[in-house]
């Protein structure tokens, strides 16, 4: 007892001296703005996060449902959500839950990209790390801006890190003059910290000469055609299409990394992410642990066949295993009527039929078992559950080759219009000689539908050649702001003052 | 203290009893008289005893006793179980004569209250004091469900029957939307967390329980005071003796009702072909194989008994299960030292198989007095136990599938193709998730008399707790697993806590009218708690499970920990003054600075105060010989709330992944993940600061009065409370163009008012028999006054009312909407939606209704075009049911004759909401579906692919009566022998009846009131044995 006494009362009297911590308690567990951004491996992993933000849930698929939805690609299920529906039937109103999701996965990337610039730039870093993580940063700044104008028009241009509340309500540009300036500043800035220098999921110089022509490419269209704000841009038409043809051609000249891929499947073949095609593509994996670090893209595009493993037939009669999808994305009949008969991106990377292990077909688009004809471009054979590697193809070399023959309109741009024909096996137009230049850039937009198809880039060159309600029923009636813009989000209109 | 008390005791009875001094004389032999009960009846059997001696003797049959051999300074007990013992002094009497005051009375009893006690006719606050003797024993394997029914406002759900659960405890309705409901509770002066699963105290091992309900009680307990607070006193060292106590508990389970599952395949598949025929689908049940290879068999096969299996797969996964409670407790007193060591074994078993709990709690309690002004004690409680989760086995699952491949035990698991996770034995023998916990309590205090009336009390508490969660999902049967290639881990999770608290309390009687104790003291409080957990996936060999994880793909190894600690300084006071034993008054005042907030709030100041009136001490209500007790209490206070995580005032980066060069990368950067938004399943970012966060704070009014008539054998405590609480904590929307999403404010208010009402009576009190029965009964009304700025909350308006709202909760799946909503002028998570006016039965009926396409059709919903304008959309929406009750009223009664005693609780709840999520997905209502030919108005038709509005046909009525409770004892006195001091045997049934028009299992549900199926509540028998030595 006595012995246990003592150690009571040692107790007791340690309290006096007992070392009592303070009111402020440091963070011990996570980073912040007080401990981060101290190496140059701290700015590289920040970087990596900005990259990060391209796959959230709220960004990556989304960008299928504005970029294929809203056009003469793809319809959604029946039993989707409103918001869905609406996109769809071109009802988007500024409460739609999509809309905000994309608006707001931008400016995350964003936020995400200011960091690197303005932790980078200046801290004493060597040269070689600084311009290449400033290149990086950069090229994502005006890759998510890019996607912001694309879709909402004039919306905020973030050029600084926001990390305090009074920080939080930013201003509209002044105009498109004011938009593209910044974007353009930024992807100069990006080609000159550059080099030619691959990683999947990365970008490097190329990705920003093709994503400045495809800036370049937007404008010169967007204006051409009258599409509403862009009479602002202080450019001429024509010399935004020459720069559009400039970019674009350094790509296809002036470099080797990169290359047209003879072989369609190999585009889409889910192993080969480091295709000579891909100049810029996500990067996500199946043996990540949660959506967005690996991805469920197949399961948009692929219908639902009862959840069941089913086999595609490939071109040399082997056969390729998959899940089965969510059927949230359906082809659509316009899109089937495009393509020509023949043409092998719809014999071989459009699915009608489906196998079992042993080569027995199980069912047709004709007989009902499949819900429509689907595409092979997100079907990946080594899924685990719902988990795949499937990645957005974000720039293709072929992009940048239509692109290119878009912008120049001649007989250089004829060859690499040929050359994506040539693919497909269809025929090839000998010369440009009995087409007028928009009469070849028309075509060049079909070409487009067909190369591009389930890219997410269909609505993109609708609107920039403002033939939105030429081309999609439901887009009938608006008016032209509407059918060029979407509004702005409900949330941001309410909390910020300033819009 | 409790010197100090016996002495105000002796004082007082030295006054009652100055009328019977005689005439001095020198020398007594011999003192005599008669004890009577406050009624005025003879006692019979009382002990009564000179002091110190063996000298003693006890009362006849008439209540008259006689003792020799006494001296004036004598000092004589009278003593009887069930009655306040009595010490007088003989002096120069020869006749003494006493009414004895029964215990339950409670007038004197002495309240344990925050940082000290008062007696019980002294409380100015609204405190409840539930002693632990008056409560039969019930299973329970924690505190909180001990409370049910003891004391007005307070009120206890145990929505669970899972091994081990704990319950809600909401004291005067919820004050708080995001910070926290859950009542304080503390431990012998040790705060040691909030209620709801306080796992390691015993009942056994406690002695009393209060509740401090209104502000003048709880705001000592400041920034943690505003859901009330729970105080726990644990038993000390039995009086002058050593005893050692076995008890036995051993407890079987039932459901109360028949599982409501399909017995019938014919009748299922029908239904099943029909619903997807009505919805456009190829049915189901057409003698085919699906896609994956799956044969269903054609109704007709089912209904011709060609289909060989039919299986009950409740009773593959379910089971009566058996609990055990065994505890042995060695109490002894000597002058100096009590000493307690008791120890608790309990096992409890889950309805599921092998989801069973087991626990082992040592409780080593000492208190010495070292010198006569110097007294110190520890509590050591050390709790250890473990628990193997297999709940949640699909009992439901589809009943024309064998368990095995052809129903041969001696083959594989009958899987229903590629994606079945669901097999219940192929999870309960391949799947493992077991958890062991550690918990230890230990506290040190040393109290030193200073001054007759001063003493100084220090003491310092340390708690360490432990939990470790190991996991495996096999390649096959699980998602995970199959998804993973098998995935298992480890989840470890650490806390520690010291609190040190030291204070000065000042105790004294001026001039026998002025009585007045002031308290004063400092606390301190650290917290800190840590977390790790590893995961592995991609398993060569499963044979280890998650024992060796290192065997996962090394390129799919993860790690995550953190670390979280908080402080907490304190200031503290209370004075309490009583003059001329009639008028009362408390003040107290608390300061706490924390660092969950930010420099600009980070102290804030809880005072309160209160005014009592015995008016039962005034001459002109005594005049009246009608209130034993008649006493007027006010009080009102500010206390405070502050749970939520710390770091919110700090910037946070977030961190992630991300896939570079064949192999994953960290990542990391501003923008955290702060939750998911729970209708789009969307991460929500945050990470901002907000240095000007502050407390929530809780102003409570709290008129109340006390009453008891013929010789208290009858009482009554009212009260009325009105709590407004501001400056709730919430999170805020940021402009989404900022990157962030949301960020945590202070911003609403809530109201909760109430009227508290008990009636207690001694119904019989003479001879054998004892009938005493209390009543309870309690109304909160709760509304949201506010939610802050509209814009920066995000809130909706309802277009016809204007009323402001936002949605609170989760979504339901099958309505693809939240069906509770915070609603300006409306109680917290009330419902929100369409309503429904019966079934159409013809479509041009369902077109004149408002409706479309197929929801225009015979045997839809009819739902109610509020706003009038000719078509169904969003804006017919609107509050359908609140699943608040209006009022909960108790009855406890306990009836004794001789050795025999007999309790019951009866429990209920009116006018709450229960919105009902299987109303039409049962095998039990889902028959009664509209068809051409049964043109129903009560139930739709069948149809899969349903778009279903969340409305009021899917609400029904909660209000329950239960008999909660009902035990019955024998109680062993007097066996002879000499080393048996008595004994216990009971019987208690737990859940026994319930009545109810509810068409569930169940109607007590959290307090969200939205009811998910599941199966039925459990009734529990129980038979226990207790023994003193």
């Amino acid at each position: 007892m006595k012995t246990l006494n003592n150690i009571i009362f040692g107790l007791i009297f340690a309290i006096g001296l007992f070392s009592c911590q303070g009111l402020d308690i440091k963070p011990k567990g996570f980073y912040s703005d007080e401990n981060f951004f101290k190496t140059v491996e701290d700015a590289d992993a920040a970087l990596l996060y900005a990259y990060d933000a391209l796959t959230l849930v709220s960004y990556a698929p989304i960008t299928y449902y504005f970029g294929e939805l809203s056009t003469d690609n793809c319809t959604v299920k029946p039993d989707e959500g409103a918001d869905a529906q609406a996109i769809v039937n071109w009802d988007v109103t500024s409460q739609n839950e999509l809309l905000l999701q994309y608006y707001r996965s931008i400016y995350i990337a964003v936020n995400r990209a200011n960091a690197v610039i303005e932790n980078v730039e200046g801290r004493g870093f060597n040269k070689v790390d600084e311009n290449r993580l400033l290149g990086e940063a950069y090229f994502l700044r005006a890759w998510n801006h890019f996607n912001v104008v694309r879709a909402f028009g004039l919306a905020p241009m973030q050029r600084s890190l926001i990390d305090k509340l009074d920080e939080t309500n930013a201003t509209l540009p002044a105009n498109m003059q004011e938009v593209y300036s910044f974007l353009i500043e930024d992807l100069t800035k990006a080609i000159d910290y550059l080099n030619v220098n691959r990683s999947v999921g990365r970008a490097d110089k190329v990705a920003a000469q093709a994503l400045l022509a495809k800036i370049y490419l937007f404008a010169a269209t967007a204006k051409e055609s009258g599409v509403p704000k862009y009479a602002a841009l202080t450019e001429s038409v024509e010399n935004l299409y020459a720069k559009a043809a400039e970019y674009s051609g350094y790509v296809l000249n002036e470099q080797g990394e990169y290359s047209h891929d003879a072989s369609l499947q190999n585009i889409y073949n889910v192993e080969m992410p480091n295709g000579p095609e891909h100049i810029f593509i996500l990067s996500m994996d199946v043996s990540g642990t949660q959506e967005g670090d690996y991805s469920k893209l197949s399961k948009y595009f692929i219908p639902w066949i009862d959840g069941a493993a089913v086999y595609l037939k490939n071109a040399d009669d082997t056969y390729t295993i998959t899940h089965d999808g969510w059927s949230v994305f359906q082809t659509e009949g316009t899109l089937l009527q495009a393509f020509e008969s023949g043409d092998k991106r719809r014999t071989d990377l459009l699915v009608s039929e489906i196998f079992d292990e042993t080569g027995a077909s199980i069912g047709t688009v004709g007989n009902g078992v499949i819900a429509y004809e689907f595409t092979r471009k997100y079907v990946d054979p080594n899924y685990e559950g719902d988990k795949t590697s499937t990645r957005p193809y974000f720039i293709r070399y072929s992009d940048v080759q239509l692109m290119f023959a878009e912008a120049s309109a001649n007989a250089d741009g004829l060859a690499q219009y040929n050359q994506i024909r040539r693919r497909a096996g269809v025929s090839e137009l000998t010369s440009i000689g009995g087409l007028s230049t928009e009469e070849f850039r028309t075509l060049v937009i079909e070409e487009r539908q067909r190369e591009l198809a389930f890219e997410g880039d269909r609505l993109w060159d609708l609107r920039r050649k403002n033939i939105v309600q030429e081309k999609v029923i439901q887009a009938a009636g608006l008016s032209p702001e509407d059918v060029s813009f979407y509004p702005i989000p409900q949330r941001e209109i309410d909390l910020n003052p300033n819009i | 203290m409790k010197r100090l008390y016996e002495r105000f005791k002796v004082v007082m009875l030295t006054l009652t009893l100055c009328s019977f001094t005689l005439l001095a004389s020198a020398q007594q032999a011999k003192v005599q008289g008669v004890v009577k009960d406050p009624s005025g009846l003879t006692l019979p059997g009382v002990n009564v005893y000179e002091k110190g001696t063996t000298n003693g003797t006890i009362t006849d049959i008439n209540g008259i006793y006689s003792l020799d051999g006494l001296s004036n300074e004598s000092v004589i007990i009278f003593s009887l179980i069930g009655m306040i013992q009595q010490e007088i002094v003989v002096g120069e009497q020869t006749i003494i004569d006493v009414v004895m005051q029964d215990e339950m009375q409670g007038l004197d009893e002495v309240v344990v209250v925050g940082y000290g006690s008062v007696q019980k006719s002294d409380l100015t606050g609204s405190v409840a004091s539930v002693k632990m003797e008056n409560i039969p024993m019930k299973p329970s394997n924690s505190i909180d469900g001990l409370l049910q029914g003891q004391s007005a406002g307070v009120q206890v759900i145990s929505p669970s029957d899972d091994p081990g659960a704990g319950s809600i405890i909401r004291i005067r309705g919820g004050s708080s939307l995001n910070a926290g409901n859950d009542p304080l509770v503390v431990v012998d002066g040790f705060p040691i967390g909030y209620a709801g699963d306080i796992k390691q105290i015993s009942p056994q091992d406690i002695a009393s329980m209060e509740i401090l309900k209104d502000a003048s009680a709880s705001a000592i307990y400041g920034s943690r005071g505003a859901n009330g607070v729970i105080m726990i006193t644990t038993k000390k060292g039995a009086k002058n003796t050593t005893e050692i106590t076995v008890s036995q508990q051993n407890t079987i389970s039932e459901f109360t009702s028949q599982l409501n599952l399909w017995r019938d395949p014919a009748l299922m598949a029908e239904l099943s072909n029909e619903g997807r025929s009505n919805g456009g689908f190829v049915p189901l049940y057409i003698g085919a194989e699906d896609a994956n290879g799956v044969y269903y068999p054609s109704v007709k096969e089912l209904s011709d008994g060609s289909w060989p299996y039919n299986t009950r797969w409740d009773d593959v996964v379910f089971r009566n299960p058996v609990s055990n409670n065994t505890n042995v407790a060695v109490r002894s007193q000597t002058d100096k030292t009590q000493f307690s060591l008791s120890t608790t074994y309990f096992t409890d078993e889950g309805v599921y198989i092998e989801d069973d709990y087991s626990k082992l709690n040592i409780n080593l309690n000492v208190i010495h007095k070292l010198y006569e002004r110097l007294t110190i004690g520890t509590n050591v409680i050390f709790s250890t136990g473990d628990r193997n989760n297999n709940g949640g086995l699909a009992y439901w699952r589809n009943p024309i599938f064998p368990i095995y491949e052809d129903n041969d035990p001696t083959k594989d698991y009958y899987l229903i193709g590629a994606q079945d996770f669901s097999h219940p034995l192929a999870l309960t023998k391949h799947r493992s998730n077991t958890n062991e916990f550690l918990d230890f309590l230990g506290t040190g205090f040393i109290e030193a008399e200073l001054l007759t009336s001063l003493k100084f009390k220090s003491q310092l508490n340390y708690k360490f707790g432990r939990s470790i969660t190991d996991y495996y999902n096999p390649k096959k049967y699980t998602l995970d697993g199959t998804f993973n290639n098998g995935s298992g881990g480890i989840n470890n999770w650490e806390n520690s806590e010291i609190v040190s608290e030291s204070f000065f309390t000042y105790d004294k009687t001026f001039n026998e009218l002025h009585k007045l104790n002031a308290m004063a003291g400092f606390s301190y409080q650290y917290y800190k708690s840590r977390t790790s957990e590893l995961k592995a996936y991609d398993f060569l060999n499963e044979s280890l499970g998650n024992g060796n994880l290192s065997a996962g793909n090394p390129e799919k190894q993860r790690v995550s920990n953190s670390l979280t600690e908080t402080v907490m300084y304190s200031w503290l006071g209370r004075l309490n003054y009583v003059f001329n034993n009639k008028y009362l008054a408390t003040f107290s005042m608390r300061a706490d600075g924390s660092s969950k907030f930010g420099s600009n709030n980070q102290w804030a100041y809880f005072p309160s105060g209160a005014l009592g009136w015995k008016m039962h001490n005034e001459d002109f209500i005594q005049n009246l010989d009608v209130f034993d007790e008649l006493k007027l209490r006010g009080s009102y206070g500010i206390s405070g709330n502050q749970g939520i995580p710390p770091y919110l005032i700090n910037s946070r980066y977030g961190q992630d992944q991300y896939y570079v060069n064949g192999g994953w990368q960290t990542a990391i950067g501003p923008g955290y993940v702060v939750g998911q938004d729970s209708h789009s399943g969307k991460k929500i970012w945050g990470g901002i600061p907000n240095p000007d966060l502050k407390w929530e704070s809780t102003q409570q009014v709290n008129i109340g009065a006390d009453f008891a008539f013929f010789n208290r054998r009858f009482r009554v405590i009212a009260d009325y409370y009105n709590k407004y609480t501001t400056d709730l904590l919430r999170e805020r929307w940021l402009s989404p163009s900022s990157s962030y999403d949301r960020m945590w404010v202070n911003g609403g208010e809530i109201k909760n008012q109430g009227f508290e009402l008990t009636l207690e009576g001694d119904i019989v009190n003479r001879n054998d028999w004892r009938l005493s029965a209390s009543m309870m009964f309690s109304r909160n009304v709760n509304e949201v006054v506010s939610l802050g700025d509209e814009l920066a909350f995000g809130l909706s308006t309802d277009s016809n009312t204007g009323m402001k709202y936002e949605f609170y909760g989760n979504t339901v799946e099958a309505f693809r909407a939240i069906p509770s909503i915070l609603g300006v002028g409306e109680a917290v998570g009330v419902y929100y939606g369409h309503k429904v006016a019966g079934i159409i039965q013809t479509e041009e009926e369902g077109l004149a209704a408002g409706l479309s396409g197929a929801m225009a059709q015979p045997g839809e919903f009819k739902y109610v075009d509020i706003n009038e304008d000719g078509v169904i959309d969003e804006k017919d929406r609107t509050v359908i049911g609140d699943p608040n009750p209006d009022f909960m009223a108790s009855l406890n009664m306990q009836l004794s004759y001789r050795n025999f005693d007999l309790a019951m609780f009866i429990n209920s709840s009116f006018g709450q909401d229960i919105f009902n999520t299987k109303a039409f997905s049962e095998p039990s209502n889902q028959p009664l579906r509209w068809t051409q030919d049964n043109r129903t108005n009560d139930y739709p038709s069948l149809r899969e692919g349903r778009n279903v509005y969340m409305s009021d046909w899917y609400i029904q009525e909660g209000s329950f009566i239960r008999l909660q409770n009902l035990s019955l004892g024998y109680n062993i006195k007097d066996l002879g022998l000499s080393w048996f001091k008595r004994g216990r045997i009971h019987m208690n049934a737990t859940n026994l009846i319930t009545w109810t028009d509810f068409e569930g299992y169940d109607p007590e549900l959290g307090s969200d009131g939205i009811y998910w199926g599941g199966y039925p509540k459990l009734r529990k028998w129980t038979l226990g044995l207790e023994l003193t030595f």
